[in-house]
């Protein structure tokens, strides 16, 4: 087990976001969250990273690191791609001390290979494309090599082939760190192409839980809707 | 009563009265942050958890690039001082007083609070708009999840360089408003520059440097951290950035006037 949520509750100014959730993700595992907006998909990453602080409830991870890649990718606007990706190393008071120049070169140089950009160190983020800044971004996360990895939205506002790039890449980060995967999104495509599990939130508590393929076949009202994008059904959007 | 209560309630001054207590809480909460934030960038100026490269780049950014302006507007203001007073001054019988007059006034007022309107105006807004997208664009988000202290990544090397640079900019401010008062009393009012240096040799006190240096670090850590502070917890897209940065502009304002006053009461009453 590499993260586990146990009666997760958190309210804003009295109204509560996330209403009592639990679950689980293994090693090696990724896991979809999906629902509306404002269904406190991105609150459940903000608590598990430990952004902000939850109401009651239990949240277990094992030892090791948790990465996060935000939806806007969150790319230091002032730092170059290396200083960016090697950002933990250098900033982290127990890392920065631990690695030379040279090492940090090399380290930036194999994440940077392992995303598919070679030779863009020096490159400015504003510099970069959408679904490159995603992808320095993803290799930002796991320059530490993380146990877990927290994914916002990543194919949010890129365009068809970016994102099946990006969804190649989710696959391959979890292949190659075995690392627990939670990736949060409303797009199927990357619900289907990356995930082993799917959990559907709405009013801040799980609706459905099951595998893509599950989710697809629409067996509950509020799967139904979700794939089908109908207004009509159990979920109202706020308006 | 419930009537009563109700009338009340939807009565003009319970909404005044409803806002002030919103406006003082919200004046304390912010208080207590800066505090707060405060406090951590003690500690980890403490524990040295420094970059110098940050710094030195801060310190740039914070004395050398605000200097054209902070000169303009210190000289500027001499100028104008020295042109109102000289010559009534000369009138009356007291142009032995002017270099004097104008040599205290600048060391010990003008040249450390000008600098401070000039530098919160251009610095300190700068640090809030930075912060506060920063911010918005989940980047102190992302300092957090890498496992950095975001406070103490972003506090400490803005908030040293207002330390270190303000009594620099200070100190050349003032030089340069001496200056351009002597120039400006031998303009309007045809004092020399000898009976000008004279007097303002004769009228100023190693008391009243070191107080302006002293002043002046309180009145750069202040802008800085303020000005940091309300950026580092706005909120709400561009909308979120406009009032950080208004605030900080506008609270720093304030907290050099009143830590003014706190200093000529303190060294000078």
């Amino acid at each position: 087990m590499s993260i586990e949520v146990r009666n997760l509750v958190k309210s804003f100014e009295d109204k509560k976001i996330i209403d009592n959730i639990s679950f689980k993700v293994d090693d090696g595992e990724v896991l979809a969250i999906v629902g509306f907006s404002g269904s406190g998909k991105s609150t459940v990453l903000k608590l598990i990273s430990g952004l902000i602080p939850y109401d009651s409830g239990e949240i277990i991870t094992s030892e090791g690191d948790i990465a996060m890649v935000f939806q806007y990718s969150a790319l230091f606007d002032s730092l170059n791609v290396f200083d960016n990706i090697s950002f933990a190393l250098q900033e982290r008071k127990e890392l920065k001390h631990k690695y030379s120049k040279e090492d940090l070169k090399e380290i930036v140089a194999q994440k940077l290979e392992l995303v598919g950009l070679k030779g863009i160190e020096n490159k400015f983020p504003s510099e970069l494309s959408g679904g490159m800044q995603k992808r320095v971004s993803f290799a930002r996360a796991i320059v530490t090599e993380p146990n877990s990895i927290l994914y916002d939205e990543p194919t949010a506002g890129l365009d068809p082939m970016s994102s099946t790039l990006i969804e190649d890449y989710i696959v391959r980060l979890r292949n190659e760190l075995n690392a627990a995967s939670i990736v949060v999104t409303h797009q199927m495509s990357t619900i289907t192409r990356t995930a082993d599990r799917v959990i559907m939130l709405y009013n801040g508590k799980i609706v459905f839980e099951g595998t893509p393929t599950q989710m697809l076949q629409q067996d509950t009202p509020y799967t139904k809707q979700f794939v089908t994008a109908s207004l009509d059904g159990p979920m109202q959007m706020k308006a | 009563m419930e009537d009563l209560f109700r009338y009340f309630r939807m009565s003009a001054t319970y909404r005044i009265y409803r806002e002030m207590v919103r406006f003082l809480i919200g004046v304390l909460s912010m208080i207590g942050q800066i505090a707060q934030v405060g406090l951590r960038v003690l500690k980890s100026v403490l524990t040295c958890s420094i970059s110098p490269k940050e710094l030195i780049y801060q310190c740039d950014r914070f004395g050398v690039s605000s200097l054209p302006i902070t000169l303009s507007i210190v000289g500027m203001t001499s100028i104008i001082v020295a042109s109102q007073v000289a010559l009534e001054m000369v009138k009356q019988g007291g142009g032995n007083f002017i270099g004097m007059l104008m040599t205290i006034l600048i060391v010990r007022e003008v040249g450390a609070i000008m600098s401070g309107f000039a530098i919160i105006s251009m610095i300190g807004s700068s640090l809030a708009s930075e912060l506060a997208t920063m911010r918005v664009t989940e980047q102190v988000d992302a300092i957090d999840v890498l496992g950095v202290d975001s406070v103490s990544y972003l506090f400490v090397p803005r908030v040293l360089s207002g330390i270190i640079m303000m009594p620099l900019v200070v100190i050349l401010a003032s030089f340069v408003g001496v200056l351009l008062g002597a120039a400006a009393s031998k303009g309007f009012a045809g004092l020399t520059y000898r009976a000008y240096f004279d007097s303002a040799l004769l009228g100023l006190h190693m008391k009243d440097l070191w107080v302006s240096l002293f002043k002046s670090a309180v009145f750069g850590g202040s802008i800085a951290l303020i000005s940091c502070t309300w950026g580092y917890f706005a909120s709400g897209g561009a909308k979120g950035v406009g009032i950080a940065t208004t605030k900080a502009v506008v609270w720093s304002f304030i907290s050099i006037v009143i830590w003014d006053m706190v200093f000529a009461v303190l060294f000078f009453f």
